[in-house]
C-alpha cells in the first residue's frame, strides 16, 4: 500500500515537472540584459578630431631581394604550438613567410608542453643550437628565464625572444611590441562605436603585459571622448595564468560590463575572449578583438558580426623581420620596439564596420603618435 | 529480514536534534536572502542579488555542484574520487566531440558515458584491486588529460585547425518562466527594500534557465532520493560505513561500490558537459577544468557529504565567483559588510546559549572586519578571487568537530 502511495506521489511529481517545463517559454535570441535601452544618448561628445595624416610613410622597402639560403631557423613555441590560431601561430606565419622569401635551407620547430619544468624550455633551446640552428627564435615570454642561461653558451647563436628581452646577453635580440599604441586605436574605435559613451576593456591576467593593452585603451577613448566610462576587469590576479584559459569567465566578466552599461567591449584575454565575443553577441553590443585578426578565426565564427576591429600585433611582421635582419647581417638597425611606425601593431578592418570617416580619424591619431605628438603610456592610471 | 527498516548507521551522539534537514535548508536559504538583501539595502549596492548576478552565480556553480554530486556517490560507498577533475576532463571531450556532431542532448550522454569509463577503471582500481584511492584517482587526473591532448589532435585539429580546441558545439535553448520573469523584473526595478531583492533572485531562477540547470537540479533531488530513500541507497552507503557488516547480511559490496563509481564518474563527466555547454565557450578547450571538479570536492566536504549541503556549497562557490567577476572589488566589499552582519547575529545567537568564548572571538573577527570594510574602497582582486576558497577553509576550520565523512571512506575493502 505504501509502495503504491510513493508510485503515485513519484508519479504526480514527474508530471508536475513535465508541465512546468512544457509551461516555460522559450527565450529566443537570448537578449535577457537590458542593454538595449540606455542608448538614448546616441554616441559620446566627441573630441576634436585631429588632423589628418599625411601621406602614409612606410619604412619597409619593398621589393629588396634577400638572400638566406645559408641560414637554419629554429623557433621555440610556447603552450600550443602551430594551430592555436594567436601568437604562435603568428610567428609561424612570419617563419613560412621568411622561409618562401627568402629561400631558408633548413626550419625546426619545437613546441612546449603546459606546466612543463623550466629545464625542459633550456633544453629545447640547447638542442636546437647545438644542431646548428642560427638564429633562433623563442616564442614568448615564457623563454626569458631559458634564454639568459642558454644564451651565453651560444655565443654565436643569434637568438630572439617574443614578448620579452634578456638583460645582459648581447645575442639575444628582444621582439616586444608596443601593444599599448596598439590600443590606444582600439580605445579611439571604441570611443566611436559606442552609442552610450561607455566601453568596457576585460583583461586575462593582471600583469604588466596586459596593463599596456589597458593603459593605451583608456587614454585611446580618453582621447576621442574626454567623458567616456570605462569599466575594467581581470579576470584572474598576476600568477595565476588561467584567466587565459576560462571562456566562461570572460563571458561572465562582460555581462557584468555590459549591464553595467557599456556597449563596446576590448579584450586582452587569450582564449578567454571567446566568452568575451558571446556575450557581446548575446546582447546585441560590439567588441574589439586582440593579437590577430579575430574576424577571421574560426573558433569564433558565430560571434563574428559583433566583431568591429582587431588589435594587430605583427609577431609575423616582428619574425619576419629577425630573419631578414639575419639574413643581411644587419641587426644593428634592428627595431627596438615594433609600434605603430614599423608596423609592428595596427588594428583590423574585416568586417567593413570601420567607415571612412573612422579611418580617417584613426590614421590622424596614427601619425600623431608616430610624430610623438602623443606619448601613449603603459601603465594603467588605476 | 527487512534492511531497509533497520538504519545501518548511527549518528554520532547529540543533543536530541530539533528540526528535520530540509527545515534547516530553508532556514539557511532565507537567512542567506534576509542577509543579501539587507546587505544590498544597508551599503546601497543593487548587484548583491541582481538577476544578473544570479544567473551567473548559476551558470558558475553548475559546474562545480554536479562534479560534487559525483564526488558524493563515490564518497557514500566508501571511495574516495580524487580523480573528478579527470573524469570531468574526459566528459569535456566527450561533450564536444558528440555536440559538435549531433547537438547538445547527444553531448550530455557522451559526456556522462566517457565520464563513467573514468569511473569505471578507478572502480577496477580500487574496488578490485585494492589500489590506494588517491594513487588511483592522481593517475585519473593525469590520464584524463593525456588522453583528451590526444584524442583532441587526432579528432578535433583537422576540423578547428586548432589541437587544444573543438569546432563550435551547439548550446541549448534557455527558458524562461512567463509572465512571472516580467512580473518580477518589474518589482526588481522599483527598488523597493527586501521585495526587490527578492524578486531579483528569482528572476535570476526562473529566467533564461537551460535544460542542464533543471537537471543538475533534479540529480541533485534524484541523488537525495536514491542514496537516502531507496533498498539500494541504503546498501549503496552502507558499503560505505562499515563494508564488513553489509557484505555479512549479504551486500554485494564490490557491485555496489562499482555501481557508485560509476555513477560518479558519469556524474562528473556532465559537469564536463555543463563547461562545454556553457554559453560563454564555443567548445571543448584543453584545461578548461582548470581545478573544478577539486573545488567540486571542497563543496562536497563543505556540504557536510550530503546533497542539500552540496548545493549549499555550490551555490556559495558560484555566487561568490560570479559576484567578484561581475562587479569586482567594491561589490565585493559590500559583501564584507555581510559578514559583519552575520557574525552579530552569530555573537546573539552565542550570547544566549552563554558561551562567552564564542561570543568574543566572533566580536574580534567583526570588528576585525568592520575595520576592513571602513578602511578601504575596494578589496583587492587577489582576495576577491580566492574568498570562496577562504569560505570554505573557514568553514571547515569552524564546523569540522560536526562533519561526519562516511565511516569507512576511503579504506580499502577486500572480500572476506
Amino acid at each position: 500500500m505504501r509502495r503504491r502511495m510513493r508510485g503515485i506521489a513519484v508519479a504526480a511529481i514527474a508530471l508536475t515537472s513535465v508541465l512546468s517545463m512544457a509551461a516555460c517559454a522559450k527565450d529566443n535570441g537570448g537578449s535577457s540584459s537590458g542593454s538595449a535601452n540606455n542608448n538614448a544618448s546616441g554616441g559620446c561628445k566627441l573630441a576634436d578630431k585631429p588632423p589628418v595624416a599625411g601621406a602614409g610613410t612606410s619604412s619597409s622597402s619593398a621589393g629588396e631581394k634577400v638572400d638566406g639560403s645559408a641560414l637554419k631557423v629554429g623557433l621555440a613555441y610556447d603552450i600550443g604550438g602551430r594551430g592555436d590560431a594567436s601568437f604562435n601561430d603568428s610567428a609561424a606565419a612570419g617563419l613560412d613567410k621568411a622561409k618562401a622569401d627568402f629561400g631558408v635551407a633548413e626550419v625546426k620547430e619545437l613546441t612546449a608542453a603546459p606546466n612543463e619544468a623550466e629545464d625542459a624550455k633550456q633544453t629545447r633551446l640547447r638542442q636546437l643550437a647545438s644542431e646548428g640552428f642560427n638564429p633562433i627564435i623563442g616564442v614568448g615570454f615564457a623563454y626569458a628565464e631559458s634564454l639568459k642561461v642558454v644564451a651565453p653558451e651560444f655565443p654565436n647563436v643569434k637568438f630572439a625572444i617574443v614578448d620579452g628581452a634578456v638583460d645582459g646577453a648581447a645575442n639575444v635580440t628582444p621582439l616586444v611590441f608596443a601593444e599599448e599604441e596598439g590600443s590606444f586605436l582600439a580605445g579611439v574605435i571604441a570611443a566611436y562605436q559606442s552609442k552610450s559613451c561607455h566601453v568596457g576593456f576585460v583583461g586575462g591576467v593582471k600583469i604588466p603585459l596586459i596593463q599596456k593593452f589597458d593603459a593605451g585603451f583608456e587614454q585611446g577613448a580618453k582621447a576621442a571622448a574626454p567623458e567616456i566610462k570605462i569599466e575594467k576587469k581581470y579576470l584572474t590576479p598576476a600568477g595565476d595564468f588561467t584567466g587565459f584559459q576560462e571562456p566562461t569567465k570572460g563571458q561572465e566578466a562582460a555581462k557584468g560590463q555590459i549591464e553595467a552599461g557599456a556597449d563596446v567591449l576590448y579584450h586582452a584575454a587569450g582564449a578567454s575572449g571567446k566568452g568575451v565575443f558571446s556575450a557581446a553577441k548575446s546582447a546585441n553590443v560590439k567588441a574589439i578583438g586582440v593579437d590577430s585578426d579575430q574576424y577571421h578565426q574560426t573558433t569564433v565564427a558565430d560571434s563574428k558580426d559583433v566583431i568591429v576591429s582587431s588589435m594587430l600585433k605583427r609577431v609575423d611582421v616582428a619574425v619576419y623581420d629577425f630573419v631578414k635582419a639575419v639574413a643581411k647581417n644587419d641587426l644593428a638597425n634592428f627595431p627596438k620596439v615594433f609600434d605603430l611606425k614599423v608596423d609592428g601593431v595596427g588594428y583590423s578592418t574585416s568586417g567593413d564596420k570601420i567607415d571612412d570617416n573612422l579611418k580617417q580619424v584613426l590614421d590622424g591619431y596614427k601619425s600623431q603618435i608616430i610624430e610623438g605628438k602623443i606619448k601613449v603610456t603603459d601603465k594603467p592610471s588605476s | 529480514m527487512n534492511p531497509s527498516e533497520a538504519p545501518a548507521t548511527v549518528p554520532p551522539p547529540r543533543k536530541s536534534r530539533r528540526l528535520p534537514g530540509w527545515a534547516v535548508g530553508v532556514l539557511g536559504v532565507a537567512g542567506a536572502v534576509v542577509l543579501l538583501s539587507t546587505t544590498s539595502y544597508l551599503t546601497g549596492v543593487p548587484q548583491l542579488t541582481s538577476t544578473g548576478t544570479i544567473q551567473t552565480a548559476v551558470r558558475l556553480a553548475l559546474p562545480i555542484l554536479l562534479a560534487g554530486l559525483g564526488g558524493l556517490w563515490a564518497e557514500r560507498a566508501g571511495v574516495v574520487n580524487i580523480g573528478l577533475e579527470g573524469m570531468m576532463i574526459m566528459g569535456t571531450w566527450g561533450a564536444a566531440w558528440a555536440g559538435y556532431q549531433w547537438g547538445p542532448w547527444a553531448a550530455l550522454v557522451a559526456a556522462a558515458v566517457f565520464g563513467a569509463l573514468g569511473g569505471l577503471l578507478h572502480a577496477i582500481a580500487t574496488v578490485t584491486f585494492g589500489v590506494n584511492h588517491i594513487v588511483s584517482g592522481v593517475a585519473i587526473n593525469l590520464l584524463g588529460a593525456g588522453l583528451t591532448k590526444y584524442l583532441s589532435t587526432l579528432v578535433f585539429f583537422p576540423l578547428s585547425h586548432n589541437p587544444r580546441e573543438s569546432p563550435a558545439v551547439p548550446k541549448f535553448d534557455t527558458y524562461s518562466a512567463p509572465g512571472l520573469s516580467e512580473w518580477l523584473g518589474d518589482l526588481e526595478a522599483q527598488q523597493r527594500v527586501g521585495l526587490s531583492d527578492v524578486a531579483g533572485i528569482l528572476r535570476g531562477l526562473v529566467t533564461g534557465v537551460s535544460p542542464l540547470t533543471m537537471l543538475a537540479i533534479a540529480l541533485v533531488v534524484g541523488s537525495y532520493l536514491v542514496l537516502w530513500r531507496t533498498r539500494f541507497g541504503l546498501r549503496l552507503r552502507s558499503c560505505g560505513e562499515n563494508p564488513v557488516a553489509a557484505e555479512s547480511l549479504g551486500v554485494n559490496v564490490y557491485r555496489h561500490k562499482y555501481a557508485a563509481v560509476i555513477a560518479s564518474g558519469a556524474l562528473a563527466g556532465i559537469g564536463g558537459a555543463a563547461l562545454v555547454l556553457n554559453p560563454g565557450q564555443p567548445g571543448y578547450l584543453e584545461g578548461q577544468t582548470n581545478g573544478r571538479g577539486f573545488i567540486g570536492l571542497a563543496a562536497m566536504i563543505f556540504g557536510n557529504w550530503r546533497p542539500g549541503g552540496l548545493l549549499g556549497g555550490a551555490a556559495l562557490f558560484g555566487y561568490a565567483d560570479g559576484l567578484q567577476l561581475r562587479s569586482g572589488g567594491k561589490t565585493f566589499l559590500a559583501l564584507v559588510y555581510g559578514a559583519v552582519l552575520l557574525l552579530a547575529v552569530i555573537v546573539v545567537w552565542q550570547l544566549v546559549r552563554r558561551r562567552w568564548f564564542a561570543a568574543a572571538g566572533g566580536i574580534v573577527a567583526a570588528v576585525a572586519l568592520y575595520a576592513v570594510y571602513y578602511s578601504v574602497d575596494e578589496v583587492p582582486s587577489e582576495l576577491t578571487t580566492y574568498a570562496p576558497h577562504l569560505v570554505t577553509l573557514i568553514v571547515l576550520a569552524v564546523a569540522s568537530q560536526r562533519l561526519r565523512m562516511p565511516a569507512a571512506d576511503g579504506v580499502v575493502y577486500r572480500r572476506g
